[in-house]
């Protein structure tokens, strides 16, 4: 197992997308929705052998959920226990200040699991949802693990219990999409009301705020984030669409807002001085 | 019937609307006193501990403001606490009661919110030569209003001649138009607020069911423009800086802005800023966003209104002497629980 979990660390250095992810998140800082975030966010390092045991502990618990489906039947079978089990552990924190896009992949997984037992699939079926699970905790555990270096490394700023607001324009894009990777989570766990609250406020109470100064330097990309805003991602979520449906509008928006941000970047450099 | 438009404006025809000469003279004369606007070299130095409670604005260019007054005060140890101003409106007044003072300033993106702080009798009086500063009718001896925004109407240039377009907001209601709204947004909000306390709850009532029967809705005030823009009504209601931002990236965009006369329609909004504990430094410290530098700063980037003597208004906005706004005191918008409760009983909310 642990030869897995290297490899995953190994090639989660060689994503430099889920690097700049990292240190984006937790620079931004954040608050975990399911209950208080303990201070162990802060001290990833000491707690690497505490969430290395609770993902243990995870695979071994979904898999006897999955046994017991597989030797005594879907009545046997207590497949809410699953979240219950995720709930439970601090690892669910770590990972979702972390890197919320792997955390929305653990909802997914409980999920596939879950809703391929309540629906009495063959155990083939549900075995391979739940190796789709085992693969997404492995990967937010290493996810984790290159989280604390850099943090030992003192190059992430200390994780917020509260909500930071952003100050500039960049900030404010970059909290977007943080918040955007925080809907497919939502969605994921089985929250669409709680999912679409989230891309409603983010819409008045961020994108509001920047683009104003965006229509100015690409009107028609405005045109883009405004629908996918309000008409795209609010559907998608009321549609009962695939989480990975609903990834893939989130992963179309964070590139707009990409492109959205370098040109307020470029921008403010041209912006007069105040005084 | 004399519509006003944004390209008549441009041209600076027309002439004043129906307001008692004090209310016109408050958008009309910008030149009343040649000793304003302030520059922040007349200004004396901010030092100490100071805390600001910062509503969220546009997009970071009020920092640019904070920064650039911290940077030029390095004495100064600016604290800033920022979320929506509602919110920091009630935790002001919430602070207040549990015994505990946290602001000393409070600067709000609109004037409702400085209602609600200063009706609870939270702020401190301003000096007279602070107010004086501010062109008349604007003139408030708790807080500042410091930029301004006027209600308009952008129609589609493609769809509408400027001669389709009543010049009273209340007869929109019986006409065929069809209409953007963003009924949820504050700003909207706060104009209903406005047409409720100059034309009655009845009027206000009717004219929302008029209205939403060719009503289209959106999220924002933005897209409300956009979708003029592209066609999908006809005119639509929001503040003059969205039109003005969509031509700026958009030149040859199918919008304009009109403007009707002496009512809720053509409601002039503000931001305002107000002390909440005594001394010098909270008063000096709004004296920095009356100056020259600062109001030239947000008119020029975000839009805004200068609400000062003698600074020059954001490109495109037609010469303001060509409006006509009905006369409110700001502070009144402040309750917005009547309106909210009105929206909600017409089915707009």
């Amino acid at each position: 197992m642990q030869s897995v979990v290297k490899k995953l660390i190994v090639r989660k250095y060689r994503n430099a997308g889920l690097i700049a992810g990292l240190c984006t998140l937790l620079a931004t800082g954040q608050a975990a929705a399911n209950g208080a975030v303990g201070d162990h966010v802060n001290h990833l390092q000491d707690h690497l052998g505490q969430y290395t045991e609770e993902v243990n502990w995870l695979v071994g618990k979904f898999d006897g959920v999955v046994d017991t489906y597989e030797e005594k039947g879907q009545k046997a079978t207590h497949s809410d226990s699953m979240i219950e089990f995720w709930e439970e552990v601090d690892f669910h924190s770590a990972i979702e200040t972390n890197y919320v896009p792997v955390y929305a992949m653990i909802w997914q997984g409980i999920y596939g699991v879950k809703q391929a037992i309540d629906a009495g699939a063959p155990v083939e079926t549900v075995r391979a949802e739940q190796a789709k699970l085992d693969q997404a905790l492995w990967q937010a555990l290493g996810a984790v693990k290159l989280a604390a270096q850099y943090q030992q490394k003192g190059l992430l700023a200390k994780i917020q219990t509260t909500e930071a607001e952003p100050t500039t324009a960049p900030e404010t894009l970059e909290d977007i999409k943080h918040r955007l990777d925080r809907v497919v989570a939502k969605y994921a766990e089985k929250l669409p009301d709680a999912a679409t609250t989230i891309v409603h406020d983010t819409y008045l109470q961020r994108f509001e705020g920047v683009e104003g100064a965006l229509i100015e330097q690409d009107a028609n990309l405005v045109e883009d984030l405004e629908k996918d805003f309000n008409v795209t991602l609010p559907k998608a979520l009321s549609s009962n669409a695939s989480v990975d449906d609903v990834r893939q509008v989130v992963v179309a928006m964070q590139a707009k807002l990409d492109k959205a941000k370098a040109l307020l970047i470029e921008a403010e450099k041209d912006r007069k001085d105040v005084f | 019937m004399q519509r006003r438009t944004f390209i008549q404006a441009l041209a600076a025809a027309g002439t004043l609307g129906s307001l008692p000469l004090a209310a016109s003279r408050s958008l009309a004369d910008s030149s009343t006193n040649s000793s304003f606007p302030l520059s922040v070299d007349q200004l004396p130095p901010l030092e100490g501990d100071l805390t600001l409670y910062l509503g969220r604005g546009e997009g970071g260019l009020y920092e640019n403001v904070l920064e650039a007054i911290r940077k030029r005060n390095p004495k100064l140890n600016l604290q800033i606490r920022r979320g929506s101003t509602a919110a920091l409106a009630n935790s002001i007044v919430a602070e207040a009661k549990a015994g505990v003072r946290r602001a000393d300033v409070f600067w709000a993106v609109d004037s409702g919110a400085i209602g609600l702080v200063s009706d609870s009798g939270l702020a401190q009086p301003l000096p007279k030569d602070l107010t004086s500063q501010l062109k008349t009718g604007f003139q408030y001896p708790e807080w500042a209003p410091v930029t301004g925004r006027i209600r308009t109407l952008p129609y589609n240039t493609d769809r509408l001649t400027e001669a389709q377009i009543p010049d009273s907001v209340m007869a929109l209601a019986d006409s065929d138009l069809s209409i953007g709204w963003a009924p949820a947004y504050a700003s909207f909000q706060s104009f209903v607020t406005a047409m409720r306390l100059l034309e009655g709850e009845k009027a206000t009532a009717d004219w929302l069911r008029g209205i939403s029967k060719n009503a289209t809705q959106y999220a924002g005030e933005l897209g409300v423009v956009m979708a003029v823009e592209r066609g999908e009504v006809d005119l639509g209601f929001a503040n003059h800086y969205y039109t003005l931002r969509l031509k700026s990236g958009k030149p040859d965009a199918k919008v304009d802005l009109a403007f009707t006369k002496n009512d809720a329609g053509c409601l002039v909004n503000a931001s305002g800023i107000l002390a909440l504990s005594e001394g010098d430094l909270p008063v000096n410290f709004i004296r920095y966003l009356m100056t020259r530098e600062v109001q030239s700063y947000l008119a020029t980037e975000a839009y805004e209104i200068p609400l000062v003597d003698g600074v020059t208004l954001p490109e495109g906005l037609p010469a303001l002497e060509t409006v006509s706004p009905p006369k409110v005191d700001l502070t009144q918008l402040a309750d917005l629980r009547p309106t909210l409760k009105l929206m909600r009983s017409v089915g707009v909310l």
